[in-house]
């Protein structure tokens, strides 16, 4: 549904919404950061988060099960399953947005994860669209989607100076709306005329662009044995924040944490694992397929624009620029594309 | 609690059996679950072992599914989870979740003669299948099996093997000569160019050191062997087994799902990154 919701109502609606446990950008150590919050601290005010709110859904350490030794000295375990509890996600962007669907597909398919999905099922996104990009390295536009995109989200909101206008696109969505009847208005055709140009306008905003995306998944295909990796990782410290921060990567570790030796007490945990570290698939053995910077570089490339393609028709990338601003040396996701997709 | 994948079933260990000592010890596993559950497994399918504090471990099933009330699986020691099981003793319990993986094609191997390649622990994975094949020897040509070892104290499955050459014919190999021993010095791959196998009708498994494995597919392909008459095993890293904690990829390809069974013309078409 879309409805008008005046900025004069939004506190009354957002108290209405605090009724679950809210996650909203507030600045936490000189950062925007989506943290729980109370319905005063909300605001739609803000720039980049430095985490995406992937962390809400699939957080960077989490339990699995617990597991002890009985007096026979046999295992027992328990599953440890995300608590109930919903909750919304306040102000999400449409990348990162686009970064959680992009997620479900990894997490569901043949083997569902149910950490995963407790989580994600009792969560609602609530988007706030961009009427300007919120980093000076934002290029959703050159993969496949823009500052209003509602891929993933159950509400978008669009700032229109001093309404903003409501879409839904779910029943998790109509419910929060729902929830409020009264506060909100049905859109005029002109408010409508203006969302459409408002959105059109901010497409043109984007700082960065790749040109030819679509060029450069074939181009990969021949790619994999280049100079390029070997050139463009070499300045990689290997620190991993390229992937940490990035709203669609999702690999993991699973190890046992021991909370007493005897008798034997401890959890089976998840951590965020990453690709551009060496022993992520080094063998006990010592042999490493990606021995090097460069295969890790590769394979962070063509995850994210070949072999995620493949299997799901999507770039594996929304464009929020995170791991351009933050790499301490300075490697350019849009360059090394762009020399990609220039080799001859 | 028993849709959630990542929770292991409780199976306990009756058996173990001692197969090779010293630096590379080997051991064999028989295990029963503790509560029956519908575990059921094809030849060439893995399952992750629990050690409960110390982790998990992918181990290829070297039972053959025809073998209903236990599972089998033979583990070298190397690291952390394996050490601890090799530390475990009969009655003790661990965990164990999957099957995970696809499988060989035996239904579409049916009347050719099937010729087994492993070394090392590599006759693990093909232990499976080459029983399978055994006790449906009727639906099949000529089964035969090439085997080696660093040394003749590193041969796994040995009281077995002895059994074997009753029904095959089992060309053994160790790398390096030693007194009393009769058969074939030399690595796997030359023990295979030695003997000839012939490739009319016939479909060459292997599975060992990813070393061994590919000079044995170089001199399989030199012998007249096409690409889509050699299969082998991937081993890649893995944590999950389902496809999620993305290590063990080689281009699109997520062995522990989509592997980690391929014949060589699968396999030459992905990215050589294993
Ligand atoms: C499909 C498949 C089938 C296998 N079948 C057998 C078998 O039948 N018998 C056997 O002895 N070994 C087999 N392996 C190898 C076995 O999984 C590793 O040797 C074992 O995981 C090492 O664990 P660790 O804790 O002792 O070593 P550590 O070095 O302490 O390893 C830590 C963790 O890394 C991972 N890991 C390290 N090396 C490997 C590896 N080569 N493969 C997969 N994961 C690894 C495991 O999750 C392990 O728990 C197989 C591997 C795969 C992928
Ligand atoms: S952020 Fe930069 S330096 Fe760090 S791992 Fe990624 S590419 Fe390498
Ligand atoms: S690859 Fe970089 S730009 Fe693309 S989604 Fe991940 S962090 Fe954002
Ligand atoms: S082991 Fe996790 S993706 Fe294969």
């Amino acid at each position: 549904m879309e409805k008008i919701l005046t900025k004069k109502s939004f506190p009354n609606w957002i108290a209405k919404l605090a009724t679950v446990q809210i996650y909203a950008p507030v600045v936490k150590d000189d950062l925007w950061s989506y943290e729980v919050v109370d319905a005063a601290g909300i605001t739609t005010e803000y720039t980049n988060a430095i985490q995406s709110p992937k962390k809400i859904i699939f957080p960077q350490r989490e339990l699995f099960l617990e597991f002890s030794h009985n007096d026979n000295g046999s295992p027992e375990i328990r599953e440890l399953l995300p608590e109930d509890k919903e909750s919304i996600i306040f102000g999400i962007r449409p990348c990162d947005a686009k970064g959680v669907s992009h997620m479900d597909k990894v997490f569901g398919g043949d083997f569902e994860d149910s950490y995963y999905w407790k989580r994600r099922n009792q969560v609602t996104l609530v988007g706030v669209g961009c009427n300007t990009p919120p980093s000076p390295n934002c290029f959703c536009t050159s993969v496949d989607g823009s500052p209003f995109s509602h891929e993933g989200l159950d509400v978008l909101l669009t700032d229109m100076g001093d309404n903003y206008y409501v879409q839904t696109f779910t029943k998790k969505g109509d419910k929060l709306v729902n929830m409020s009847k009264g506060l909100f208005a049905a859109p005029k055709p002109k408010e409508k005329a203006d969302l459409e140009s408002l959105h059109k306008d901010a497409e043109t905003k984007l700082p960065r662009h790749l040109k030819d995306t679509k060029k450069i998944p074939p181009k990969l295909k021949g790619l994999f044995d280049s100079e390029i990796w070997d050139d463009e990782s070499m300045s990689c410290i290997r620190c991993g924040i390229c992937t940490y921060l990035c709203p669609t990567c999702h690999c993991f570790d699973i190890s046992d944490e021991i909370t007493s030796h005897s008798p034997l007490e401890g959890k089976r945990v998840r951590t965020w694992d990453n690709c551009q570290f060496p022993d992520f698939t080094m063998h006990s053995s010592g042999h490493n397929p990606r021995p090097d910077k460069a295969s890790r570089l590769r394979q962070r490339i063509m995850h994210k624009f070949q072999y995620f393609v493949e299997i799901y028709n999507n770039y594996q990338c929304v464009g929020c620029g995170r791991c351009i601003s933050k790499c301490p040396v300075g490697i350019d996701i849009i360059q090394v594309l762009e020399k990609v997709r220039d080799h001859v | 609690m028993s849709d959630n994948v990542y929770i292991p079933k409780l199976s306990k260990i009756f058996e173990i059996k001692e197969e090779v000592t010293g630096a590379r010890a080997i051991k064999t596993f028989r295990t029963q679950f503790v509560e029956n559950n519908g575990f059921s497994h094809k030849c060439g399918q893995c399952a992750m072992l629990s050690v409960f504090g110390k982790g998990e471990s992918m181990i290829s099933i070297s039972s053959t599914p025809l073998v209903k009330d236990y599972l089998q699986f033979s583990i070298l020691k190397t690291g952390r989870v394996t050490s601890a099981l090799h530390e475990m003793q009969e009655g003790d319990v661990i965990g164990v979740r999957g099957p995970y993986g696809n499988n060989f094609p035996l239904e579409k191997w049916k009347g050719k003669n099937l010729i087994f390649i492993g070394g090392g622990i590599g006759l693990a994975p093909i232990w499976s299948v080459l029983q399978t094949a055994l006790a449906k020897k009727a639906d099949y040509g000529k089964l035969s099996l090439f085997y080696g070892s660093r040394t003749s104290q590193d041969i796994v499955y040995k009281e077995d093997l002895k059994e074997l050459k009753n029904d095959i014919t089992v060309h053994l190999s160790i790398d390096q000569k030693e007194k009393e021993w009769e058969e074939y010095v030399g690595f796997v791959p030359l023990n295979v160019l030695d003997k000839k196998p012939s490739p009319k009708n016939a479909v060459a498994i292997t599975c060992g050191p990813p070393i061994m494995i590919k000079f044995v597919i170089q001199n399989l392909e030199a012998l007249g062997f096409k690409d889509d008459q050699i299969y082998t095993t991937v081993e890649n890293k893995m944590k999950c087994g389902i496809g999620k904690c993305g290590r063990c990829n080689i281009g699109m390809h997520y062995v522990c799902k989509d592997g980690p069974v391929y014949s060589w013309a699968e396999l030459k078409k992905l990215p050589q990154e294993y």
